[in-house]
């Protein structure tokens, strides 16, 4: 069957387009304009904006943390939008796998990167990622406070041993890529330690963050995964990290190196209150650094709950959760800690956390190396994305919104002398081109043919944010899944992973470590797609190589 | 052999089906309820208890509850039965019931390590077994004001009437400090919340100086599993309710004993995979039990299941890891699952039901 959508302007950066014109599905994917042939069905889109359908590449929307966090917060809803001054989100729907679907569908979400999953909690990450309706899923495999790796690096096994665990902990996970979270911090934090930073050593195994970070770098690079190494910095959330920040890129050397939600890395210690904005700094830092991606993790103003695998970090952070109630877990490798929060409008730290956001937003000059999110839950829930982006195309809707802030938030800040307005075609590239480049999907994030039929059609207006809420028509593969915001059909997608091939010698050693240190075989951890309950779970596609 | 039975009498399985269907779809409030399975059964309980507008609780829901409330109401340091096995230094048993929970407690746990167990009461006996187990304490029942006379010494306060001898006490507080990674285990089926909560607040306030966590051992019948699987598929724990068409979750309101025995519900579903626990209510009432070994004389509808992971491949908590794991059957058979009679049930229902 041909599908025409008929008429409206096409914004497609991954292919060099902006203009008016028809767009043609056939078995759920894109095609050339038929010669002569007439559509079997055809929506006029005309006045309307197409796109291809958006991909997140950081929202933890899956796994044993999420799900302890809504045990610890059953009052905890998706909400209608954001709070703004004078306004006050409705609740939109249980905070659950099926609603975390519909919502991102409506917005025309068609994938989504959940990009913390420990090795050993894989199977239930997967499991919970297949109960979420429409979207296609990956994930990113934690590594780097586990002793397996850093027995390595601490007895110079060198770069082959690493890559081969590297594979193996990926396969044996399903994911697509691999994430360092506070490398080496959570073991420190074990040993009894309260802070860590990008060259303090790891004890008892004599090797540094940055040796950690840099030994996974390589082994990215090396496997020919699609995506780079992925980075939570040390020092999230303190006054002055900018330093650790702007340290880690320039660790990046020249290879590819994607930098997590970077706005909780963006503060100084200037002004009265000894904290202030860094983001310019790490804006100008990122724009000199050809090789580094960054995503924002924009704060917005409301109830959430922060969900990291940052353990030593949640654990600083637990006396000031909002409200007073807490998770910490030192777990077999990372760990893991909820603390909720709810970011105020009228709290300096949290207008300056704002404002940094959207400065990484405005001051990063390329829009296919800074990416769209707020690191759902922990700088508030993706549902308010829309709003986001609404503040960036609108400097007048950002003036309004920092009328009501504290002004001595905003003066330790650049962003009320900023004037940058982002176009449709900078949106359409930060949220669907780049990102998959970044993640190396090549049949999504465009709209040429033989990409995917994933496609999002929205009805401009003056009010951007309900723009991009309610999408007018969104296609998943080519079927329609939500009309006017809504959703018509519930299709379950596929997660999407890499498989490098494992040689016989390190599965072996593998079963003889788990053996050995665990008294259990390593077995425990697999993901077999029976297990999943639902057809064809994954869909694998190649490394580069 | 027979896979179902209706009023006591063998019947085909399709109408055994049928007759639940019927039975589920005629009620005012259906509670799912025992919800002892793997993780696809618990999935297909959930979807069943939204299509009717059903309430889903578990068996040992009292003791997930206890711990969830602790962590609701002040929070929670807590680590894994791995991390223990390789770094503990020390460890702090509280209470009885240890080891019932998780039998293989001594053998994971029990290694070179100084051990402390407080107030085992008749687990006295088997911890004495243990070289390295030293017993403080007798009686379970003085557990809570020793572990606020614990407290109180840890924060440099005075004590009166406590259990034990000051002196012990403050030999013990300060190994408690000593530890380089300490960890207190427990079994929240043995304690009321409030002496959760105050163990709690000893682990924490040790954090001050040390480094201490918490193991909370879990309950038997894929309990920990199951409260996942909620969590996720409903946004909330067990005790969750659909009646209203969207989820609802109350720990009081819809647990299902209280439901029953006050007459609210009037049609259940038992589930007992693992094993063919009965019921805890006291009320008679259509019953349909899905269950390993069925009492087909006291129910209206009964069904015959295979246990997970031994009659049929499974999704399960497992003790010794605390995470979910795909397990093989150990003896597949032709049994059928939990999931596939649920989904029957569902797939049974009159069409006028919205799923």
């Amino acid at each position: 069957m041909l599908t025409r959508l008929a008429g409206g302007r096409v914004i497609d950066p991954g292919n060099g387009r902006d203009a008016v014109g028809d767009i043609f599905i056939r078995d759920g994917r894109i095609v050339d304009a038929p010669a002569g042939g007439t559509a079997d069905e055809t929506y006029n889109v005309s006045s309307k904006i197409v796109m291809a359908g958006a991909i997140d590449v950081h929202s933890h929307i899956a796994g044993n943390n999420e799900t302890m966090g809504r045990l610890l917060l059953p009052e905890q809803r998706y909400a209608s939008d954001v709070f703004h001054p004078g306004h006050y989100p409705q609740p939109r729907g249980a905070w659950n796998t099926f609603e975390t679907g519909c919502i991102y569908a409506a917005m025309g979400f068609t994938t989504v990167v959940e990009p913390a999953v420990l090795p050993h909690q894989a199977l239930q990450a997967h499991l919970e990622l297949a109960d979420i309706p429409i979207i296609d899923k990956a994930t990113l495999t934690v590594l780097g406070n586990d002793d397996f790796l850093l027995n390595l690096l601490r007895r110079r096994e060198g770069a082959n041993a690493i890559r081969d665990y590297v594979g193996w902990t990926l396969a044996t996970s399903r994911g697509l890529g691999i994430k360092v979270i506070n490398a080496g911090g959570a073991e420190a934090f074990k040993n009894n330690l309260r802070s860590f930073s990008l060259d303090d050593e790891v004890l008892g195994y004599g090797v540094s963050s940055r040796a950690i970070v840099k030994a996974l770098q390589h082994a990215v690079h090396e496997l020919q995964l699609r995506h780079p190494l992925h980075v939570h910095c040390n020092n999230l959330g303190i006054a002055g990290n900018v330093d650790t920040a702007l340290a880690t890129i320039a660790a990046a050397e020249g290879l590819p190196l994607h930098l997590a939600h970077l706005q909780f890395y963006g503060y100084g210690k200037e002004g009265p209150r000894g904290f202030s904005s860094g983001g310019a700094r790490l804006a100008e830092a990122v724009n000199a650094a050809e090789s580094v991606t960054v995503d924002v993790g924009q704060v917005m103003f409301g109830q959430t709950v922060t969900i990291s695998c940052d353990v030593l970090r949640q654990f600083n952070a637990r006396n000031g959760a909002r409200p007073k109630k807490w998770m910490i877990c030192d777990g077999d490798s990372n760990g893991a800690g909820i603390v909720p929060y709810d970011y105020r409008v009228t709290d300096f730290f949290n207008a300056v956390q704002w404002a940094v956001g959207l400065e990484l937003f405005l001051l990063t000059v390329d829009p296919w190396r800074v990416f769209f999110t707020t690191d759902h839950p922990n700088g508030a829930p993706f549902t308010a994305y829309p709003d986001i982006l609404a503040l960036l195309m609108d400097r007048d809707l950002r003036a309004e919104w920092m009328s009501r802030l504290p002004k001595e938030a905003i003066a330790v800040t650049t962003l009320a002398s900023i004037t940058r307005e982002y176009t449709l075609t900078d949106i359409a590239t930060m949220t669907r081109a780049a990102p998959a480049k970044l993640l190396g999907l090549k049949d999504r994030g465009h709209l040429g043919a033989g990409a995917l039929a994933d496609i999002a059609v929205y009805e401009p207006g003056s009010d951007k944010a309900k723009m991009f809420r309610e999408a007018a028509l969104v296609f998943k593969g080519g079927q329609l899944v939500v009309r006017d915001g809504a959703v018509l059909h519930l299709p379950f997608g596929r997660a999407i992973c890499v498989h490098p091939e494992c040689e016989r010698a390190i599965k072996m050693r593998m079963r003889d470590y788990y053996e050995e240190r665990y008294g259990i075989s390593p077995d425990f951890m697999t993901v077999p797609d029976a297990a999943i309950g639902r057809p064809e779970p994954f869909e694998i596609i190649p490394c580069l190589n | 052999m027979a896979e179902a039975w209706i009023r006591g009498k063998t019947a085909p399985l399709d109408a055994a089906i049928t007759e639940a269907a019927n039975l589920m779809a005629g009620s005012r409030l259906p509670v799912i309820a025992g919800l002892s399975t793997d993780v696809a059964g618990a999935r297909a309980a959930i979807k069943l208890a939204q299509c009717v507008g059903g309430v889903i609780d578990h068996m040992h829901s009292e003791a997930l509850l206890r711990d969830l409330d602790v962590m609701r109401e002040a929070g929670m340091l807590m680590t894994t039965p791995n991390a223990v096995r390789l770094r503990a230094d020390f460890l702090l048993l509280v209470g009885p019931g240890l080891v019932e929970a998780w039998p293989a407690l001594p053998t994971r746990l029990f290694g070179e390590r100084r051990i402390v167990w407080l107030c085992p009461g008749t687990a006295a006996r088997g911890a004495s077994a243990h070289q390295n187990v030293v017993v403080v304490g007798d009686d379970p029942i003085d557990l809570p004001v020793l572990l606020a006379a614990l407290r109180a010494r840890c924060a440099g306060r005075p004590v009166a009437n406590a259990p034990i001898t000051m002196a012990t006490i403050d030999v013990l507080v300060a190994e408690l400090k000593k530890a380089r990674f300490g960890v207190a285990v427990w079994s929240a089926a043995q304690h009321d919340s409030l002496t959760v909560e105050m163990l709690c607040g000893l682990v924490n306030d040790l954090n001050e100086g040390t480094r201490f966590s918490g193991l909370p051992l879990t309950t038997a019948d894929n309990a920990p599993a199951v409260q996942q699987v909620t969590g996720w598929m409903t946004g909330f724990p067990l005790r969750t309710g659909f009646g209203r068409g969207l989820p609802e979750h109350d720990p009081w309101r819809f647990e299902a004993s209280r439901l029953i025995d006050s007459g609210e519900a009037d049609c259940a579903v038992w589930i007992s995979a693992y094993g063919a626990q009965p019921p805890t209510w006291k009320r008679d009432l259509p019953l349909v039990a899905i269950t390993a070994k069925p009492d087909t004389l006291r129910t209206h509808i009964a069904i015959a299941v295979g246990r997970p992971g031994i009659d049929h491949n499974a999704v399960e908590h497992l003790a010794a890891t605390a995470t979910l794991t795909a397990v093989s059957a150990s003896k597949p058979s032709t049994a059928m699952s939990v999931a596939s009679v649920l989904d029957k049930i569902t797939a049974a229902l009159p069409a006028t039901r919205l799923c």
